[in-house]
């Protein structure tokens, strides 16, 4: 990556960060000030942490926009120059959605298998083994639903930790 | 002597059959942790965290030290034998002991680690044991103006510090603050940033953000960036060291020691300077012996004890400033101290008379956990380098599934889930962009502490800051502040006209 290219993205995370400080200013504002004889109130780190992170932020851009951010390291991973594998980040990310929007009502053990099953579709294809056999997803439900239960279990049971069931036996 | 009485009594609570176990999976886990690539001792506390509603406290503690250790542990084998190692603790350690593995002496390298692992963990836990009694009472004269004072330097040295990049670091610790900022204020009870959601009235558990930060935004990292990397791991030779692999460990074990022990006691986190130190001074040092002609090149095995043992007492004795102060000094102790507070105990210099039969168990599982460790890592590390076979794929969707069991079990809510995926991508964006996650946690966890103790501190000195500079020792610790913040600066723009001239 040049700095050249480097420095759009870098700009947008540094106007991300600008964007996050001016929020908390906006939610300081409705939040009273009721010092006591303190003389700092509930808004004091609010107003804080609002302006150090514009203050943050603009600095972020500004090194964005004259060479990048500085002593920063190479990314990590061998997909510098190729860029990213989004196919498999949307695998991944559907894993980790569809499990927060079905875990009450298929319960933990289907819920996790599920978010496990296309994980994996996701890490698969990211190593190159693109494709989707039959054979291998059965091997994924089994090995997904191997890991999910006796976690479940050990939850329920063990633990009596409350985790979401199917049937309320506590063991699906 | 009252010291010895109470460590025995602590030996006698540590030692029941139950606590035992708990020690012992917990080092067991915490080795597993430690060996397996992409998930650390702090993300697997913090997804063991709902067990603290149910397991009594003294036994979770012992449990989560034990992961604590014995991810140290684990985390010097991963480095060996694979390239990528197991946590950051453990980067120094990769560059010496991989070196050795690639010219046969894997073996040789996993036993000087261990060994020193052990040796440095007893001293400091002997240290711990006389030191941290004395520095509670002494801490008991510290008022709420001290207590901020040292929050603060816990901030700074966190952010401003550690990592490469000061705005970054910076960034990150008032990401972390802002975070801590969302629920009810401590003190007026004031509903802040909760944007009318009830679920955050409580807050943002720090489960999630550490488990969404590490777990989910390793996954995420993973399947995004690093499909293509291929691991070489290097062969396993016998675990043995022969006498001249002792005579040259030794004295770096012990000088690992010395220059760990300090950094963990000050709230200077983290154990990258510290094993950074004990590998410069191994090569330093290594100029007039033998040891010269391997340092880089077939890998020299002071290199490998110095920095593991630096890395094991700093880990060791960074439980000084957390249970006598209640200042965590590294993601894991911050999520400790997360754990203690879901038990309702506050850290500081009164859990030594409050919770003293926990403190003195949790301290004497220290001495059992390292004899367990050694045990586990010398004769057992073929088991868990079987760890290390298992595909990428089912690696990270099976931390996925553990992530998802951590956080929801601590509040029943799916709507933590959704949370959870988000700070996973946030988590993958500030890896990309080379923030540092640590000022997040301890901003996090430290920020609505040290807000409360900055309020108290006003409200004693009627509300003018003044109180800061009048009290003696909060006026040493401003100045400890600016000299860390100020300090290293200078020695750079010195060394850049040093070099000029």
């Amino acid at each position: 990556m040049t700095q050249q290219n480097a420095s759009n993205p870098q700009t947008l995370i540094g106007a991300g960060v600008l964007l996050i400080g001016l929020g908390l200013a906006a939610g300081a504002v409705s939040i009273p000030s009721a010092a006591g004889y303190g003389g700092v109130g509930p808004n004091f780190l609010p107003w804080l942490v609002a302006v150090s992170l514009v203050a943050c932020g603009g600095f972020m851009v500004w090194e964005a926009r004259t060479g990048g951010f500085r002593e920063m390291d190479a990314p990590t991973g061998a997909a510098g120059a190729s860029g990213a594998y989004w196919p498999g980040f949307v695998w991944v990310s559907a894993g980790l959605l569809a499990n927060a929007a079905l875990i009450t009502t298929i319960g933990f053990i289907l819920s996790c298998t599920l978010c496990f099953v296309l994980a994996v579709q996701g890490l698969r294809g990211a190593e190159g083994k693109v494709g989707i056999r039959p054979a291998l997803l059965m091997k994924d439900t089994v090995i997904g639903i191997a890991i999910a239960a006796p976690v479940y279990w050990m939850f329920t049971q063990f633990l009596a930790i409350n985790l979401p069931g199917l049937t309320s036996t506590g063991w699906l | 002597m009252d010291i010895f009485n109470q460590l025995m009594q602590g030996f006698a609570t540590a030692a029941t059959p139950v606590n035992l176990l708990w020690c012992f999976v917990g080092c067991a886990l915490g080795t597993a942790v430690g060996v397996l690539p992409g998930i650390g001792p702090a993300v697997a506390v913090a997804m063991l965290l709902p067990i603290t509603v149910k397991v009594e406290a003294t036994a979770s503690m012992i449990f989560f030290a034990g992961i604590y250790y014995g991810a140290m542990y684990g985390g010097s084998t991963t480095s060996i034998l694979l390239n990528t190692p197991g946590e950051t603790a453990s980067m120094v350690t990769a560059m010496e002991g991989n070196k050795m593995a690639k010219s046969g002496r894997a073996g040789a390298a996993l036993a000087t680690a261990a060994v020193g692992s052990f040796v440095a963990g007893t001293i400091a836990t002997v240290l711990v044991t006389l030191f941290a009694p004395v520095v509670a009472e002494q801490a008991v004269k510290l008022g709420p103006p001290e207590y901020f004072m040292l929050m603060l330097l816990a901030f700074t040295t966190v952010s401003a510090v550690l990592g490469k990049s000061t705005l970054r670091g910076m960034t990150a610790l008032f990401i972390g603050l802002a975070a801590g900022l969302v629920g009810l204020d401590q003190i007026s009870a004031q509903a802040r940033y909760t944007g009318g959601i009830p679920e955050l009235l409580d807050g943002i558990e720090i489960v999630l953000v550490a488990v969404g930060l590490f777990a989910v935004a390793e996954a995420l990292h993973a399947v995004l960036y690093e499909g293509k990397v291929l691991d070489e791991q290097n062969r396993l030779s016998k675990v043995h060291m022969t006498g001249r692999d002792w005579k040259r460990s030794w004295p770096a074990w012990l000088r690992g020691t010395a220059i760990g022990v300090p950094f963990g006691c000050i709230p200077a986190g983290g154990t990258e300077i510290p094993t950074f130190l004990s590998y410069a001074a191994e090569k330093k040092l290594a100029r007039d012996s033998d040891a010269k002609g391997e340092f880089g090149t077939t890998g020299a095995i002071e290199g490998v004890a110095g920095p593991e043992a630096a890395n094991n007492a700093t880990v060791t004795a960074a439980m000084i400033p957390l249970l006598t102060l209640g200042i965590p000094t590294s993601n894991t102790t911050a999520i400790l101290l997360g754990a203690f507070q879901n038990y309702g105990i506050q850290p500081g210099p009164q859990l030594f008379t409050t919770s003293s039969s926990l403190v003195w168990a949790l301290i004497a599982s220290l001495y059992i956990g390292n004899v367990m460790l050694l045990v586990l890592n010398l004769p057992m590390v073929g088991l868990w380098v079987k760890l290390l076979k298992i595909p990428k794929p089912y690696l990270y969707a099976g931390i996925l599934i553990f992530a998802t069991v951590g956080v929801y079990g601590m509040r029943q809510s799916a709507f933590d889930l959704f949370l959870l995926y988000a700070i996973g991508v946030l988590g993958v964006v500030m890896r990309r962009f080379d923030f540092p996650t640590a000022p997040v946690i301890v901003g996090m966890i430290l920020g609505p502490l040290a807000e409360a103790q900055l309020r108290n501190a006003m409200s004693i000195g009627e509300g003018s800051a003044i109180i800061f500079v009048q009290r003696p020792v909060s006026l040493v610790l401003i100045a400890v502040v600016v000299a860390v913040l100020v300090l290293p600066r200078l020695s750079r723009v010195w060394t850049a006209r040093q070099a000029r001239a």
